[in-house]
């Protein structure tokens, strides 16, 4: 489509559905690992060709930082492992 | 029994194949011979019976262990078969290996490069996942499928061909040639473990060579026992028969070997062989014949004892039959207490209750044993040395009783107090089972208060409860704790009460509270004194001509001291107002005292008082109610119903000029007049109409009947109070029926063009389509009541449909996440400790403990601070500084309800202080307990209101052409999650610079909608000489915004070469092209796209607020959020799985959330949105969607036994075995089978000890 050049890159991460992702530096993954004591494939996943990853340049092994609005309590966070 | 403390703790179970070798050195003896018994009735020795395989008759001494036949566990045999036979349990393990394996060198027939990469994945394995292990195997063989020769040893490979069950063909070039289980298993034998690594199989665990059966192990007698019929006659068990016949075969195998018989009739023998084994292991495979016993009736196998409902895994395993408990019809006793039952004598004699003898209850027990039979009495005494004396055959009981000393257990029956667990089936949600206590009544059913039909959904129609005598003290005490009924008034479904007042309750309350209800004082003491209230008289509200109390006074009476309370939304046009304790003014009905009714009287009484308390309330007010309504009588019959004659009149009148206006539709319709509507056809219009006008017909009837009956009319009064009924109930039985219905529609099946043989064909007359004019006073006509009757039928298919539905969904959604729990640290968690929710709910709070789904009910805390408050209201500032002290204890949301509420109460500073402590308080109080089984809580509560769903789909209010799926259907498409919705739709938003402009917002319709270029042809032409002329439909073509010059472009390819003449003519030549190819290129011209967006059929243009939203019927994001105009961000559809696809797993959890929100929320059925986030959190964990079910979150559990005991039993445990899986035993389906601690809620406390810093002599927790 030629018709979308011209127009302001849409980016999946603007869509309402689509909460922040982020992803987190070593330090702060450790940090998450150690509170919740876990190791990393114990952790929710998300697939590395999961479109919002793809946006983001994420790797399979980063730790990614979800901040959900919830419905229950306002603001709530996520995290997932990002594998293959 | 003695106190045997037998320790023998499961630790896990491991599946492995068993070795010829292996199966061999767990027998006992090798069984030859084919006859059972010999003539004298003695077993064979070597035979199916031999002795040695263990014993079943008592007394009988086990041949090989020695013990007797309660001890003896019973010892495997085995058949040496003549020629190896394929386990049928394996021919796809066996398929894909002989797929991908040469059959020369036996390698993975892909090249070296392969292999290496391959091999590479498996060693390095940190971020891939079991799925990734698994597609590695499938995809090498894909791959190994298409080649054909060997890269190693440049040998042939032939296309390995199945004839299911068991028969492998090679397709040679001269032809398909049969691979015999010997060879296969030869070739099986030569693959080496490196290959095997790659092919998916652990090392030195499995060699395939044993899916090829040498030896075929006997079980004991033990598993298929002989039955000894009254005559005298033995019967043998089905796995015997079938082991004879394959005894039989392999022996006639053995000869005609021998014997030098030519191969093909030793192979026909060895088929037969193979036949009967295949059906040992599976009598319903596919392809082969059943396998009958001499009845006819078909044998009953291993996979058939394994699998489905009745079988060893759901109907032995998981659920086991228990004693102490007994099964009756139940019928109501409104002067029990709630949390009692009423329990016949001749159960209370039969259940048992074992009670230890100390010295304080030495006496009573005596006396109990001396009673024996005699209630109450005792059945059993045990004694320290654990023999059991039953006390009927004792003569003298005195003797007995005497010898009673500290030790000694009595088996006494069952007593008033008692606690007891009473359910009725279906249990659908926990408050199925709750714990009473024990009334032992005469008669012969259980008696129950009619206040916890609700939570158990019963009725007295012939309803059969259950009971459940709980026999240890840890059981007891675990009941008495957590199951009594006033803890579940409260469900966690909404966080409401269900239980309550329901029926003649309700009714009873407003008759009691309505403002002209006055009470003598004789009256008035007799029902406080009834309720059990005892204290001082309150002020009689009128004192001449003789003291009268208004019963609003009664019903204060049992309110606690001090509770306030404003119902605004009441029916009756008043709030109920209560003020300190006291009803004030309003009347009480089922929004105030009522069941499933969130914010109610009842339900603040609970949350600010306790369940105990409540339970006292209750108690109290429906005994008065119940007496009070008893003593002023209500009635409901006939002449209810009866309206004046002019009234029936004008009723009948409103439907005669409604029968006339229909007459003029149609009319209008045959003369071709009639105003129609968007996207309908006229037929479609006219019925609509029709309908419609009926509708209406039928609506102002009732109407009329519901204003001309008294508002004293018993009907009326419980229709209004919510206590039985509706208005629509009350037209029906005293205006009229009206239109009768199948599957949305007027009725329409029966004869030709007519319903009945009474109508002429095409009949416009509504009467012919089931519309009914009667009312069930009058009575229907012969001709109505047929048309109710198929009406009626439809109901009673739609509900038996739907309870199977619903039930087949709830069974699924708890075998998904009965195992998920909330650990100590509010984590979710499956049993392998990996994570499903970071905080519970987000909030980390419990609905059953929240208020109607909130952590802390605010304005109710302000609204009581407000009462004593006085002084200078809050600033701004200071509620600001006041509240940022709390942000970290409190979640924002709850922040933020302060806030707002705080800064619009004006408390003063040292008021909203006292709030912010009490919040804070409460919302500690309302957080989820650790180890609660929050995924069982949650699959309930999605599961039991599904029960009520409607089945059928209905159009959408507001778009006539947009039908969605909705309600059951729709619920179980989103737990499914479906690839494709029944119904996809979107909802296009646009730019908001756009938004407000009608006409860009159709253009952009026409931009999405999908069309083809038939769509604006008019007429087209085949010219023999090879042109194509199209002439294009002008009108048409302004619709879609489009000029002969677009359709051009859209024909044009770089054969086609279309030319345009005019404004609406195209001609295309194709030159030496026949006549048939020319008519099949034009259709598929035609057929083409000409603009739009495939998937999506038609796009509407709606409004919503001030803009302009496009509605589709079907889907498609990805393309859509593309189009110039389009709200790339607020655009969305109701497919999930292309939201996944386009917009990221979150995208698609947080509208599986939206989705089955609004699907409840759409029938009227609320849950707690904790529950749906918890679904759709384990739905999504694995960053792909998987299906609650065999597929998907099912599929994908840790454990063996847990998927085996759901669906698909037999595979699962091959599959197990294949890879030698190992139980782990951590869940919850796998600890009930096996008999340990389900490890959820109190039987997840454990000790742990640090060993280690224990020893360093430091303090250590």
């Amino acid at each position: 489509m030629s018709k979308k050049a011209e127009k302001k890159e849409f980016l999946i991460s603007d869509h309402i559905l689509v909460p922040k992702h982020e992803i987190l530096s070593n330090e702060e993954a450790q940090k998450v690992l150690e509170v919740y004591h876990v190791k990393p494939h114990q952790l929710p996943y998300i697939l590395s060709t999961d479109p919002v990853i793809k946006e983001l340049g994420a790797k399979p092994g980063d730790i990614i930082k979800i901040t959900r609005t919830s419905e229950a309590s306002g603001v709530a966070y996520y995290y997932r492992y990002v594998v293959e | 029994m003695s106190i045997e403390e037998l320790q023998k703790n499961i630790g896990g179970i491991k599946f492995t194949i068993f070795s010829p070798s292996v199966i061999r050195s767990y027998s006992v003896v090798e069984i030859t011979a084919p006859e059972t018994y010999d003539r004298d009735g003695l077993p064979v020795p070597g035979g199916l019976m031999d002795p040695r395989l263990g014993t079943l008759e008592p007394g009988q001494k086990c041949a090989t262990c020695g013990n007797t036949s309660a001890k003896c566990p019973g010892h495997f045999g085995h058949i040496e078969l003549a020629e190896p036979i394929i386990h049928v349990a394996f021919v796809d393990d066996i398929y894909a290996i002989l797929q991908t394996t040469c059959r020369v060198c036996r390698r993975v027939i892909l090249n070296e490069e392969a292999i290496n990469e391959y091999k590479k994945l498996l060693v390095d394995r940190t971020y891939v996942t079991p799925e990734i292990l698994e597609k590695v195997s499938r995809e090498i063989r894909v791959k190994a499928k298409k080649i054909r020769q060997c890269p190693h040893c440049g040998s042939p490979k032939y296309e390995i061909q199945l004839v299911k069950p068991t028969t492998f063909y090679e397709v040679r070039e001269e032809g398909p040639s049969r691979l015999l289980a010997s060879s296969i298993r030869a070739w099986l034998e030569e693959i080496n473990d490196e290959n095997l690594i790659l092919l998916g199989y652990e090392l030195s665990k499995v060699r395939p060579e044993w899916f090829v059966l040498q030896v075929l192990p006997v079980p004991p007698v033990t598993v298929r026992p002989s039955i000894t019929l009254e005559t005298g006659i033995r019967s043998e068990d089905d796995l015997t028969h079938k082991l004879v016949d394959i005894l039989r075969t392999n022996q006639r195998v053995k000869e005609s070997k021998e014997s030098g018989s030519p191969p093909l009739i030793v192979q026909d023998l060895v088929d037969l062989v193979q036949y009967h084994i295949t059906t040992y292991f599976d009598n319903e495979v596919s392809g082969i014949p059943q396998a009958h016993h001499r009845s006819g009736r078909p044998l009953r196998t291993l996979s058939q004892r394994l699998k489905g409902k009745e079988g060893r895994f759901r109907g032995n395993l998981s659920g086991k039959r228990v004693d102490f408990s007994s099964r009756t019809v139940i019928s109501p006793d409104p002067n029990l207490d709630i949390n009692e039952v009423g329990i016949p004598l001749e159960v209370a004699k039969k259940l048992t209750i074992p009670e230890k003898v100390t010295e304080w209850n030495v006496e009573r027990l005596k006396q109990l044993v001396v009673n024996g039979d005699k209630y109450p009495g005792a059945n059993y005494i045990i004694r320290p040395d654990g023999v059991k004396i039953r006390l009927d055959y004792v003569q003298d009981r005195n003797a007995v009783a005497s010898a009673l000393a500290p030790g000694y257990v009595v088996e006494r029956h069952l007593v008033d107090g008692d606690i007891v667990l009473f359910n009725r089936q279906p249990s659908l949600h926990r408050m199925s089972i709750m714990a009473h206590t024990a009334k032992v009544l005469p008669g012969r059913t259980f008696r129950l208060h009619p206040a916890v039909c609700t939570p158990y959904n019963a009725d007295f129609d012939g309803d059969e409860m259950n009971l459940h005598v709980p026999q240890g003290e840890e059981a007891r005490c675990e009941a008495e704790l957590l199951m009594r009924v006033q803890d579940q008034i409260l469900s966690p479904r909404y966080g409401g009460p269900i239980i309550g007042a329901i029926r003649d309750f309700i009714t009873g309350a407003y008759l009691l509270t309505k403002d002209d209800t006055y009470l003598t004082k004789e009256e008035f003491i007799n029902l406080a004194t009834i309720g059990g209230y005892v204290g001082e008289l309150p002020e009689p509200a009128k004192k001449e001509p003789e003291a009268l109390y208004l019963g609003k006074q009664l019903f204060s009476l049992f309110l606690p001291k001090g509770f306030n309370y404003v119902l605004k939304s009441s029916w009756y046009g008043r709030p109920v107002v209560i003020k300190d304790g006291v009803l004030v003014s309003g009347v009480i009905d089922k929004a105030s005292i009522g069941a499933e009714r969130p914010d109610s009287v009842l339900h603040r009484i609970v949350k600010e008082y306790g369940s105990e308390v409540a339970k006292d309330f209750l108690n109290s007010i429906l005994r008065v109610i119940k007496a009070y309504i008893t003593l002023k009588g209500f009635t409901i019959g006939y002449d209810d119903f009866w309206l004046s004659p002019n009234v029936m009149k004008s009723i009948k009148q409103g439907i005669e000029e409604a029968y006339k206006r229909i007459e003029d539709l149609q009319k209008q319709y045959s003369e071709g007049k009639l105003t129609l509507m968007r996207g309908l056809s006229p037929e479609e219009a006219l019925e609509l109409y029709i309908v419609n006008e009926l509708s209406k017909a039928r609506d102002s009837a009732g109407k009329t009947a519901d204003k001309n009956l008294p508002d004293d009319n018993s009907s009326i009064v419980m229709a209004r109070t919510g206590a039985r009924g509706s208005p629509l109930n009350i037209g029906h039985m005293a205006a009229a029926l009206g239109q009768q219905s199948i599957r949305g529609k007027r009725i329409i099946r029966g004869y030709e063009n007519r319903t009945l043989c009474h109508f002429k064909p095409n009949d416009p007359n509504p009467d012919s389509r089931g519309f009914i004019k009667s009312n069930y006073r009058e009575g229907l006509n012969p001709l109505e009541f047929f048309f109710h009757a198929m009406g009626g039928r439809e109901g009673l298919v739609d509900t038996a449909v739907r309870t199977q539905q619903s039930g087949y969904m709830q069974r699924r959604l708890v075998n998904a996440m009965e195992h998920l729990r909330v650990e100590y640290d509010r984590t979710v968690r499956d049993p392998e400790g990996a994570i499903i929710q970071f905080l519970y709910s987000e909030d980390g709070v419990d609905p059953s403990k929240s208020d109607h789904g909130k952590a802390v009910n605010v304005n109710r805390l302000i609204e009581a601070e407000q009462l004593s408050a006085a002084g200078q209201p809050v600033s701004e500032k200071e509620l600001e500084s006041l509240l940022s002290k709390y942000s970290t204890k409190l979640n924002p949301k709850v922040i933020d309800e302060l806030r707002v509420a705080l800064s619009k109460s004006k408390l003063p500073k040292v008021n909203v202080e006292r709030v912010l402590e009490r919040t804070l308080e409460l919302f500690e109080q309302a957080l989820i307990e650790p180890g609660e089984a929050v995924g069982i809580v949650a699959a309930q509560s999605i599961g039991e209101p599904s029960t009520q769903m409607t089945l059928r789909t209905f159009h959408f209010a507001g778009v006539k052409e947009r039908d969605i799926t909705l309600g059951l259907p729709r619920l179980i498409e989103l737990v499914d999650a479906r690839r494709q919705p029944s119904t996809p739709t979107m909802d296009i938003y646009l730019l908001p610079e756009v938004a407000g402009d009608l006409n860009v917002a159709k253009r952009i319709a026409t931009e999405i909608r999908f069309s083809k270029i038939n769509d604006v042809v008019k007429s087209s032409e085949i010219d023999p000489s090879g042109q194509i002329t199209i002439v294009l439909d002008v009108n048409a073509m302004n619709e879609l915004v489009v000029t002969a010059a677009d359709v051009a472009a859209a024909i044009e390819t770089s054969k086609r070469k279309p030319e345009v003449i005019g404004d609406d003519t195209i001609i295309i030549m194709m030159e030496g092209a026949d006549l048939l190819s020319l008519q099949r290129m034009k259709t598929k011209m035609l057929n083409s796209r000409l603009k739009g967006i495939p998937g999506i059929t038609e796009a509407t243009v709606v409004r919503q607020g001030n803009e302009w939203v496009i509605q589709t019927k079907g889907s498609n994001l990805a393309k859509v959020i593309k189009i110039e105009g389009v709200d790339p961000t607020r655009t969305i559809t109701n497919d999930i799985y292309e939201i996944w696809s386009t917009l990221g797993i979150e995208a698609a959890r947080a509208a599986l959330v939206k989705e089955i929100r609004s699907t409840m929320e759409e029938q009227g059925l609320e849950v707690d949105i904790r529950h749906i986030c918890l679904v759709a959190d384990l739905m999504s964990v694995t960053g792909s969607l998987k299906q609650v079910g065999r597929h998907g979150v099912v599929g994908g559990k840790a454990s063996v036994l847990a998927r085996a005991a759901f669906e698909i039993t037999i595979p699962t445990l091959a599959e197990a075995s294949v890879k030698g899986e190992t139980e782990q035993l951590k869940g919850v389906t796998e600890s009930v089978i096996v008999g340990l601690p389900i490890p959820v809620g109190t039987g997840m406390v454990d000790l742990f000890i640090t060993q280690g810093e224990k020893i360093n002599g430091k303090e250590s927790a």
